[in-house]
């Protein structure tokens, strides 16, 4: 669905690059998840790749589609929900979305019936100047399923929102990827990735570290732990053991064989343990 | 039919919008200026005082020339007085008419202040009128008219060119420029760009909401105004070409900036050169090359002919060619560079 090989992007046209040397697939039907702090280079590679920014250097293939030579019939084919939320203010929520989807020379879903599903359909001849931040970024949200996309492009589609909402969205992006939309998803939460991506690339600094499925990297990196809670005669223990450290097993065993036990559960590295020790660095 | 699609959204937005009423407004407050205000014909009536010292068959020659003259002359006794009411009137003149021997002599009074431009012209227009009808005088003065077909508007009329150039074909190189950086903060370009839609698509649905605005307060103006003196069939086309020529030029100034802010500076430096050729259009006399290459020029004197009784037809259609093939070059520069930058 997508393929981009030696992409490079400087907003200064300099060696400043904000995007170096991006070389990545996505298949059809993932969900494929962009993830690293911010100023890493995400948006701009999501830019990159909506014809938003003009390609530099490298070749990008998107849909079926060459970018550098972009053909316009390529959006009938593709959404993209940005970061910031922009809609017109002076427009209702079922307005913007009648404007938008006659723009499309495919067939559209309802807007009504889209508003619904993110919780709008109360608000739908409000203007969306008076919406708040939640409601206009679902707006926005929204707006990029009219088309029914086949390739799905999300800029941070939960950050900023309440949890309720957030998992609403979350719901949203795997039935539809269910129903076989691809997805290129960037964020810095690392829950997100790991709840909706089959595949998920680490990137800093404009660079690429890797790309794998988090399931992969928790196997590779993560070290399984167990959290055991247990009684020596009167007194409650707690201790961390490592399923791999020898010392640790035998010791665990030891635990379970006296019937001491109270509460056990296996801990896995979470996905923000596993980009610090590759990239060295936090998210936030 | 996106491109239809595009404007009537544009209209929409933009009727919500107080840049859409800014023009209209405009329009309203000339019409009103212009009728209640302006007179339809500026007074030019000066003064003149008039001291005579003369005698016989010269007086009453002199006299009769007062009498039939449109100015305004008052006789005084004395060379004395003709100076205290000068000194009471600033913008007025004098003159003290006498005699010696078979000579007459004029003596002019004036405030001082005018220029030699003026002097030759009362010297000239004294000389011909009283030198004229007085006995022996050889006649050597000529008066000649230049241009039989020169067709004098009205004071009122004649202030129309100015205002349809700057309010109905320019105004709205602002207020495009105004509705680009909106939708530029709002970042529902970024929306667009992301559709099948092509940039040209969105820039022409902005240029036919100013084509509308032009449209309405040309008319605005032109009909309260001119009423059926106008050449309405040859005005709307100029109109519309001039309009678009201001659109184009709008996008292209605003597609070297990313904020209004940044543009304005631009965009009203733009307006106040090109306002610069309502000085010649006043002054004819005052038309260096730098202001007769302003677009503004040509303009206004196109519209200047929809007023005339006998229009010079050639003159408006040059001009509706002129800005109709200089607002496609614009265009299409302006969408090139919109293309790339648009969106960053
Ligand atoms: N329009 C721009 N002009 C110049 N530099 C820019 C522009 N947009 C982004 N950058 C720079 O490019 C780099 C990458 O930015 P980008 O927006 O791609 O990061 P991101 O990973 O999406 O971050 P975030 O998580 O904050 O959205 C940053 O250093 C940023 O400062
Ligand atoms: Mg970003």
């Amino acid at each position: 669905m997508i393929k981009v090989e030696g992409l490079y992007h400087s907003y200064t046209k300099d060696e400043k690059y904000a995007v170096k040397n991006a070389n990545f697939e996505v298949e059809k039907g993932e969900v494929f998840g962009f993830l690293g702090p911010s100023g890493a280079g995400k948006s701009t590679t999501q830019g990159i790749l909506t014809g938003l920014l003009q390609l530099q250097t490298g070749k990008v293939n998107v849909a079926g589609y060459d970018i550098r030579k972009l053909d316009r019939r390529m959006f009938n084919k593709i959404g993209m929900s940005f970061e910031q939320s922009n809609v017109y203010g002076k427009l209702t929520a079922l307005e913007n979305l009648e404007f938008y989807r006659k723009l499309f020379d495919v067939p559209t879903n309802d807007p009504k019936e889209l508003l619904k599903i993110v919780g709008l359909e109360h608000v739908a001849n409000k203007r969306a100047i008076e919406f708040s931040k939640g409601m206009k970024h679902r707006l926005t949200f929204v707006r990029s399923m009219l088309n029914n996309p086949e390739l799905w492009f999300l800029d941070e589609p939960t950050t900023g929102l309440d949890p309720a909402i957030a998992s609403q969205i979350k719901d949203i992006v795997k039935a539809k990827n269910d129903e076989g939309t691809t997805v290129f998803l960037t964020t810095h939460n690392m829950y997100v990735a790991d709840e909706l991506c089959n595949r998920v690339a680490f990137i800093i600094d404009g660079d690429i570290k890797l790309i794998d499925s988090p399931r992969n990297l928790k196997l590779q990196y993560g070290e399984k732990l167990v959290e055991v809670e247990y009684r020596v005669s009167d007194t409650l223990k707690k201790e961390k053991l490592s399923l791999i450290d020898e010392k640790d097993r035998l010791h665990l065993n030891e635990i379970i064989n006296t019937g001491q036990v109270e509460l056990m559960h296996t801990k896995e590295a979470t996905l923000e343990e596993i980009f610090i020790k590759v990239t060295g660095r936090g998210l936030e | 039919m996106r491109l239809l699609y595009n404007f009537l959204k544009d209209m929409k937005l933009s009727s919500k919008s107080f840049y859409f009423y800014v023009e209209l407004a405009m329009a309203l407050i000339m019409v009103f200026v212009l009728l209640f205000v302006v007179p339809e014909n500026f007074d030019r009536q000066q003064t003149f005082y008039v001291h005579m010292n003369l005698e016989g068959v010269v007086a009453d020659k002199v006299e009769e020339v007062l009498e039939g003259s449109d100015d305004n002359y008052i006789l005084l006794d004395s060379r004395e007085a003709v100076e205290a009411a000068l000194e009471k009137e600033r913008s007025s003149a004098g003159v003290s008419i006498s005699m010696e021997g078979q000579k007459v002599i004029y003596d002019f009074i004036l405030q001082g202040y005018e220029d030699e431009k003026f002097k030759n012209i009362i010297e000239t227009v004294v000389k011909s009128e009283f030198a004229v009808k007085t006995p022996d005088y050889n006649r050597v003065t000529e008066i000649k008219v230049l241009d039989e077909n020169a067709e004098k508007l009205n004071d009122r009329l004649n202030m129309l060119p100015i205002i349809l150039t700057l309010n109905a074909t320019f105004m709205g190189l602002f207020i495009i420029a105004s509705y680009i950086f909106l939708d530029k903060d709002e970042g529902t370009i970024k929306a667009l760009a992301v559709t099948p839609g092509y940039i040209w698509e969105y820039l022409l649905g902005k240029v036919g909401v100013i084509m509308v605005t032009g449209l309405a307060s040309g008319f605005i103006v032109l009909i309260p105004l001119a009423g059926a003196k106008a050449h309405y069939i040859h005005f709307i086309p100029l109109l519309i070409m001039t309009n678009l020529f201001g659109s184009a030029l709008g996008l292209f100034i605003a597609s070297f900036f990313d904020t209004m802010a940044k543009a304005m500076g631009w965009l009203y430096g733009t307006i106040i050169t090109l306002g610069f050729a309502s000085i010649s259009y006043y002054m004819p006399a005052f038309s260096p090359l730098v202001i007769r290459l302003l677009p503004s020029y040509p303009m206004l004197f196109a519209y200047r002919e929809i007023l005339l009784d006998k229009p010079d037809l050639s003159l408006v259609y040059m001009n509706v060619g002129l800005f109709g093939v200089l607002s496609v070059i614009l265009f299409l520069f302006a969408n090139g560079r919109y293309k790339k930058t648009l969106t960053v």
